[in-house]
């Protein structure tokens, strides 16, 4: 693997999710966390898409990878966990997919010459499909730490690492 | 007497509450986030709250059990615009009030103070949304020229998207609007054949205005199994898709792409 263009990469996947943390308007304190995030996650996805995993498997592990720092960077940045998840995934989200499904959905509305009728059901069909099972893996990865210690707040779940004391010292 | 002050306060509590919960909804929070902190605040002052949450309105009834008095209210949430600040602090707030408790006064100076706290200029948003456009536009493949037409179309679709939310505009027209200016922007490099991949920045330009929020929060509100918000929640982003899409389809119609 090229490395260099892995860490560019990074660093592409950082700003966008830093772009749509503006956009959401987050507190100042946690914008370099989410920059790392982002770039981690998409890191994550990118990786499992070399290694073979669809872009559904690719984006659940990315996700997974952000929803679990999001409980750390919770902690040590005192901000719900969710504040640092949502940008970090957004880059992720399948707004591609979204929106060419419906430019399907239009055209197919239009007379179509049959010839290429089954062509654009299935782009359709297959672009639609996609964009919800991306986004179903994205919050069942964002939301996975909390289902899995079954806890209502990220503040009472204790964070192995313990970084607030490791920034303490 | 002592009657009254006790009414006096659980009505106030109560429109606190409803405050707040029209606050976080308001910013983009899910449904869950929103029952868990007013029921924390709530029971932290001695009541339950059984909480009614819709897209635009809220309902809520605080009851003392022993005493078998009960209060109710509703209140419309103002339409939703992304701000994760509020968000934040009212969370914070929230531990506060439990661990120091603070009395009904507090809360209200500390929500106004939220209230009031400022927004990223403007020009920081525009530059730096529009860098993510020209991240997107790399990460697809694009070159560097690539990635100036990708954020000049965004930079101009979200300013676009600024002045006629301003205006009062539909909120979906606003983003129809903001979608057709980006592809106009970068539908006219395709046509041109400027730099060397310019339908990577066409399909890129309008990335911004995906509605992350609503289908993030429709998903996670589905597995909570808050179905009715869900759906609510998911047709809203199908909605935003659909704008969007609507604004592409002008700009391909125009240029003939």
């Amino acid at each position: 693997m090229d490395w260099f263009a892995f860490f560019e990469k990074w660093i592409w996947l950082g700003f966008a999710a830093v772009g749509f943390a503006i956009l959401f308007n987050v507190p100042k304190r946690t914008l370099w966390v989410i920059f790392l995030m982002g770039a981690l996650g998409g890191a994550a996805k990118l990786l499992t898409l070399s290694l073979g995993g669809g872009i559904i498997l690719g984006s659940f592990a990315g996700a997974l990878l952000v929803g679990f720092l999001s409980i750390g960077a919770a902690h040590f940045k005192h901000s719900p966990p969710f504040v640092f998840a949502i940008p970090a995934v957004i880059p992720m989200v399948p707004g591609a997919f979204a929106y060419r499904m419906m430019l399907g959905i239009i055209r197919l509305t239009e007379q179509v010459d049959p010839n290429s009728f089954n062509q654009l059901l299935d782009d359709t069909v297959t672009n639609g499909l996609k964009a919800f099972f991306v986004l179903m893996a994205l919050s069942v990865g964002v939301s996975a730490p909390m289902l899995l210690t079954r806890r209502e707040s990220a503040k009472e779940m204790k964070v192995p690492l313990k970084i607030n004391e490791l920034i303490k010292k | 007497m002592l009657m009254h002050i006790k009414e006096e306060m659980i009505n106030k509590l109560c429109k606190l509450l409803l405050e707040i919960g029209a606050l976080l909804m308001s910013s983009g929070a899910n449904s869950s986030r929103i029952r868990i902190t007013i029921t924390r605040i709530a029971n932290s002052y001695g009541y339950n709250a059984e909480l009614l949450i819709t897209h635009r309105a809220l309902m809520l009834t605080l009851f003392d059990e022993e005493k078998d008095y009960f209060f109710s209210r509703l209140k419309r949430t103002s339409p939703h615009g992304a701000n994760f600040k509020m968000v934040s602090g009212i969370s914070r707030m929230s531990w506060k009030i439990v661990e120091e408790k603070w009395d009904l006064n507090q809360i209200q100076q500390e929500l106004e103070r939220l209230k009031s706290l400022p927004h990223y200029s403007r020009l920081t948003t525009l530059l730096m949304v529009g860098l993510a456009g020209a991240s997107f536009c790399r990460l697809f493949g694009g070159s560097y020229i690539d990635m100036l037409i990708a954020f000049s179309a965004t930079v101009a679709g979200l300013f676009i998207r600024q002045e006629a939310v301003k205006k009062a505009f539909n909120p979906y027209l606003a983003i129809f609007f903001a979608a057709l200016s980006s592809s106009v922007i970068a539908g006219a490099t395709v046509k041109l054949q400027l730099g060397t991949h310019p339908d990577f920045a066409f399909a890129t330009s309008v990335l911004y205005l995906i509605p992350g929020i609503p289908l993030i929060n429709s998903l996670s509100d589905l597995l909570d199994g808050n179905l009715m918000n869900g759906i609510v929640r998911g047709m809203n982003g199908l909605i935003i898709a659909l704008s969007i899409a609507a604004g592409l389809l002008c700009a391909i119609l125009m240029y003939n792409i």
